[in-house]
């Protein structure tokens, strides 16, 4: 385990290595002077360049100047928002917990629908529930998520009036910034009024959750099915059966473990494509979090915003990616030992 | 009384192209007691009847059967769920590759304790966990596994195929089956390990009483530990006898072959010459031949052979074959020469 441990770390940290590179090669090829592109000061003055270029290394050679980029985002400091001229240090840090919660929360869903349904549509491969559950999935994935998040307002917010089509919470409720997500800051304040503000931001979560949860779940739906039906087909369930286990035993004690197995890595992957319709629920739902604010730089051209906003979102991308390859470690015994090249 | 009593259990698949069948009318019949040998190549069925009998093949193949008797038993006439839980709790069955029945993710002791029947354990239920743990190095123990604490704490692929069949061994008697069918136990090992396994079925028949259908591709292998055997060729019946019968005196051309191409019965044979086979390979499951299907490789095949044949019974050398090879004495053989010139002339007067 302890190998396993260190070989993802050290993953991560090359990963990592290669985005920044990435990333300052991104301030080169940004229109307009590459230091300014680097720490976001459009308006410094002539004593502010020189000042700015020899912490920048820029008149050193590219390997310098690489490290002095590193050495910057090391400490924290990812430069001025062009927009704004604020530091993106503080905006990546109060809207960034709000981005993690929404698409932690529509992950959650994703699996808890996507994942049993799968199952049950295994189960009975080739009945009628099977192709129910399918198609269901086909029509899901087919839908454009801009074009449902409209239509979930139209109908539940405004139709129905169930559910508040925008915000994070209603501004009636004061919320200390602790952690910046929201629901552990409330159960951390000490306001009278804390259940009330609980059930009102989770109120505010379900819809633009839902939204985002509907392509991943249905993509779960068939990746969890498939997975099911190769389980079902292996001779150690075929075994199992004929060691005289009913049928809930041996699809609760072998075939689920075994399936979740050939799931959860994929799980990884998709969690990628569950930000980027993330970021678009978060425009539609005016959720304040990194995704509609890394748009909104795009269309206001503020490229230091835009470097370190991909930054930090691939960062929490890749955290996510190497949890659930610690958690299929944990399932899979197979995994765990001294194996080369994975 | 027999154990088990099959009569033309037949084995359809379901294909794109209509169904197939791939157990053409075959019957079997095993006594209490009795080490019965089922043989034949690979894909001729074997494996698809041992796994019809007890119950576990998939929606895709369809089973239909004449008689099918266990213990007295008219298991057609039950459900299916019926049939299962009489089945799995007197049947136990070791499948071919041992390493891929037992889950990969769970470990051996778990795997081990839920194949024992609570009915077996006596006591309280917070005595349970106790008891089941003892079972399970009783039973490990039983299969000649001696560091059981060691293999209970660990997972299918840190253990040896050997280990792994002998794992699956235990986990056939922890239901305390009076049947056991053992399909191909050791198609992976090497001999020494073979041997091994074989004893150790050997032992459990003579202890315990326990019947085995033991199920090879090896004949002559077969021979030492079995006492009546059933050949198989592509689905179809070939011939049942005792061990003795089969070896010695094989009736069916397909068996002479077999018995033909193993070494034992070859020891006069000069070195370095080819041994006896049969021309062709087995027929792919999409183009059977009608009739026997040893037809088209038969040296005594004729006309006849398009038809299926009957089962003819020779003192219960049961074999089924137009034109048998009969082992008889020259003086008999002789005198039915002159029975059927007697009938003849009788016939044309």
């Amino acid at each position: 385990m302890l190998t396993f441990t260190l070989r993802r770390i050290s993953l991560f940290i090359f990963t990592m290595l290669v985005l920044t590179l990435l990333s300052f090669s991104l301030s080169f090829l940004f229109p307009g002077d590459t230091v300014i592109n680097h720490s976001g000061q459009i308006n410094a003055t002539a004593s502010e360049l020189v000042q700015l270029n020899k912490a920048y290394q820029m008149d050193k050679s590219i390997v310098d100047q690489y490290g002095a980029y590193l050495t910057h985002i090391l400490n924290g400091d990812f430069g001025q928002s062009m927009a704004s001229q604020s530091p993106i240090r503080n905006e990546i840090i109060e809207l960034l917990p709000a981005t993690i919660e929404l698409s932690l929360v529509a992950l959650l869903i994703a699996m808890v629908v996507g994942i049993p349904l799968g199952f049950i549509a295994a189960i009975n491969h080739n009945k009628a529930s099977d192709n129910v559950i399918l198609s269901l999935a086909m029509l899901g994935y087919s839908i454009p998520v801009f074009w449902l998040g409209l239509l979930a307002i139209l109908v539940f917010s405004i139709g129905l009036g169930w559910l508040p089509s925008a915000g994070q919470i209603s501004l009636l409720f004061e919320i200390e910034f602790v952690t910046g997500i929201q629901f552990i800051d409330i159960l951390l304040s000490d306001s009278p009024y804390k259940w009330q503000a609980f059930s009102n931001a989770s109120a505010h979560i379900i819809l633009p959750a839902c939204v985002i949860a509907l392509a991943p779940a249905t993509i779960f739906i068939r990746l969890s099915r498939a997975a099911m039906i190769e389980v079902l087909a292996a001779s150690y369930i075929r075994a199992a059966r004929a060691k005289g286990l009913s049928f809930q035993q041996i699809i609760f004690r072998h075939a689920i473990r075994n399936a979740l197995i050939k799931i959860i890595r994929h799980v990884g992957l998709q969690f990628a494509n569950l930000v980027t319709i993330a970021m678009v629920t978060e425009v539609i739902f005016s959720w304040p979090g990194i995704g509609r604010w890394l748009i909104e730089s795009i269309y206001q051209r503020d490229y230091t915003a835009i470097q370190s906003g991909l930054l930090v979102l691939s960062c929490f991308i890749f955290i996510i990616h190497i949890l659930t390859d610690f958690i299929y470690a944990a399932l899979n015994p197979l995994a765990r030992g001294n194996q080369h090249g994975s | 009384m027999n154990l088990l009593d099959i009569r033309n259990l037949s084995i359809e698949l379901d294909t794109p192209n209509g169904r197939v069948l791939a157990v053409d009318r075959v019957s079997l019949s095993i006594k209490e007691g009795e080490v019965r040998g089922l043989v034949g190549e690979s894909g001729s069925g074997k494996s698809l009847l041992a796994q019809a009998i007890i119950g576990v093949l998939e929606d895709k193949w369809h089973v239909h059967a004449d008689r099918f008797h266990w213990r007295g038993i008219d298991l057609l006439r039950l459900t299916i769920d019926e049939r299962r839980a009489l089945l799995c709790r007197d049947i136990a069955m070791i499948f071919q590759e041992p390493m891929s029945c037992l889950d990969p993710t769970t470990l051996i002791g778990e795997q081990l304790s839920e194949a024992i029947d609570s009915k077996q354990l006596s006591g309280y239920f917070w005595q349970r966990k106790k008891q089941r743990k003892e079972a399970v190095i009783k039973l490990l123990h039983k299969v000649g596994i001696k560091k059981h604490s060691q293999c209970i704490s660990s997972y299918p692929h840190q253990l040896t195929e050997a280990i792994c069949q002998r794992v699956m061994i235990a986990i056939a008697l922890a239901g305390r089956p009076i049947l056991l069918i053992a399909d191909e136990p050791t198609a992976t090992m090497e001999s020494t390990n073979q041997g091994q396994i074989y004893r150790l079925l050997a032992n459990l028949n003579q202890l315990k009483n326990m019947s085995i259908l033991l199920i090879s591709h090896d004949l002559e292998n077969l021979t030492h530990w079995t006492s009546t055997i059933t050949v198989m060729y592509s689905g179809q019946f070939v011939e049942a006898g005792t061990t003795e019968q089969i070896f010695n005196r094989p009736m069916h051309p397909y068996t002479r072959a077999l018995v033909d191409s193993s070494t034992k019965a070859n020891l006069q044979l000069p070195t370095k010459s080819r041994l006896m086979t049969l021309p062709g390979s087995i027929p792919i499951l999409q183009h059977l031949p009608i009739g026997c299907r040893l037809g088209p490789r038969c040296p005594r095949a004729q006309q006849t052979c398009v038809s299926a044949p009957k089962v003819s019974n020779f003192h219960g050398h049961k074999v089924s074959c137009h034109f048998p090879i009969l082992h008889e004495s020259p003086r008999k053989e002789s005198q039915k020469h002159k029975a059927v010139k007697h009938k003849t002339v009788k016939g044309n007067n």
